[in-house]
């Protein structure tokens, strides 16, 4: 599966990161944010329902070891993130992808944190939301020092739905993770390697590998954050 | 990278999920400020005289404390999970808080009224709450310290939470050697001390917990 690897070698630029960035003043303020989101779930109640129904079951299957139900489940759960995010950033169009990534990264992470008594939606909604809540208050400290832009309706009409390209390029990220665990990420994530090849093959324990795979998760998800733009 | 192959790359070989050892990891949190909190209670005020644990009154604060721990701790367990519902456990606290003012308020409408005030103030009811928090502040360290290894994601609630824990095992290790006996000392002033913590730790929560 190294297909993956090339696929995505030299795309982590976007040519929306050479607009101007966005003052202070465009953006909402928290607490006004806060307001709007929930009036929005509100209005989504429906829609809401209807992703709760189709992802339940799969990630059920997901959690208890199905591969290709948990495949499914995180394609919906972005679909849905990417609606959701792109509605509370309009300001910020540019960090929609960003987020849906930042988002499922840390979905994954702390998937053990799910409970089966309660819904997924609900689940996924409130790690999204403290995300989104994150990147307001990160957004809000560093764009306060910049100029305010013009255009920036022509701009945000220009936005088509859709996936964009995230700014910040996972892949060349991995690079900066220490070897053990990037290696335990390319061989058992990116190749397709089992974790039993992997241990045969490096002389490690399986359980180690596991270890480093979800350590080096751990620690790209920390670099997404820190990742300046 | 895209989305699409980010999801691969997380799905592919994920196994079941991983187990969530938030009781685990509180217990270990709490257990570990307890230990600290008596010890420097002894070390610090000194530990009271052994006749006074044939009394009742130690066992008052030990028994009040004891029921604000399973309260607050399912409070900041809930806390530490996203979307956990949180109205049990609050109602809990707050029930348990309210039984003991009103405990208090009983036994000072009991007490001779010449003596109220002392029951109130006891000899040491401005140095209490402070003391009292003090002694928390390694349990608030470790519990903040544990929950960020969890999944909170209401910061400022389960800041709160988590000083609340703190609040009620620092009451615990100040009670060896807390001199006050009156039931309305207790309800008043060591509330106020547990409160204090649980607003500590709720400012500090959206600082440390970020994640």
């Amino acid at each position: 599966m190294s297909s993956i690897i090339r696929m995505e070698q030299g795309k982590g630029y976007n040519a929306s990161r050479d607009q101007k960035p966005i003052t202070k003043e465009a953006l909402p303020t928290l607490s006004g944010c806060n307001q709007t989101i929930i009036a929005d779930e509100l209005k989504d109640d429906e829609q809401h329902r209807d992703f709760e129904s189709g992802l339940k079951p799969l990630w059920l299957r997901a959690q208890s070891g199905d591969e290709l139900a948990y495949r499914e489940a995180l394609r919906l759960i972005a679909g849905r993130l990417r609606h959701y995010f792109r509605r509370h950033l309009m300001n910020l169009p540019d960090d929609v992808e960003d987020l849906v990534q930042e988002t499922l990264l840390a979905l994954h992470l702390h998937r053990g944190s799910y409970d089966p008594a309660q819904p997924v939606s609900a689940w996924v909604l409130g790690i999204s939301r403290h995300k989104l809540m994150d990147l307001y208050r990160r957004r809000g400290r560093r764009e306060a020092l910049h100029e305010p832009i013009d255009g920036l309706e022509d701009y945000l009409a220009a936005v088509e739905p859709g996936e964009t390209l995230a700014n910040v390029d996972l892949r060349s990220l991995f690079e900066e993770l220490p070897k053990a665990q990037r290696i335990a990420i390319e061989m058992t994530k990116l190749e397709g390697l089992s974790v039993t090849q992997a241990s045969k093959l490096t002389g490690v324990s399986e359980s180690a590998i596991k270890v480093q795979v979800h350590r080096g998760l751990k620690r790209l998800a920390a670099l997404v954050r820190k990742e300046p733009k | 990278m895209k989305t699409d192959a980010l999801i691969e790359v997380l799905a592919r070989q994920a196994g079941p999920a991983p187990d969530f050892p938030v009781g685990r990891h509180l217990a270990a949190a709490a257990a570990l400020g307890l230990l600290a909190s008596s010890v420097l209670a002894l070390a610090l005020i000194g530990p009271l005289p052994a006749a006074v644990f044939y009394t009742a009154a130690p066992w008052i604060k030990l028994f009040y404390a004891i029921l604000l721990l399973v309260g607050t701790s399912a409070l900041a367990a809930r806390l530490s999970r996203p979307a956990s519902s949180t109205v049990m456990a609050r109602a809990a606290v707050t029930s348990v808080f309210l039984l003991m003012l009103l405990a208090g308020a009983v036994t000072l409408i009991t007490t001779p009224e010449g003596e109220r005030w002392s029951a109130l103030l006891g000899q040491t009811w401005w140095v209490c709450p402070w003391m009292l928090m003090m002694l928390s502040l390694p349990a608030l360290t470790a519990i903040l310290w544990a929950m960020r290894s969890l999944a909170p994601t209401r910061l400022k609630q389960a800041g709160f939470a988590a000083g609340l824990v703190a609040g009620v095992v620092g009451a615990m290790g100040y009670s060896l050697a807390c001199p006050e006996t009156s039931v309305a000392f207790v309800a008043v002033w060591y509330s106020l001390g547990i409160a204090m913590t649980g607003w500590v730790g709720q400012w500090l929560g959206p600082k440390v917990l970020r994640w």
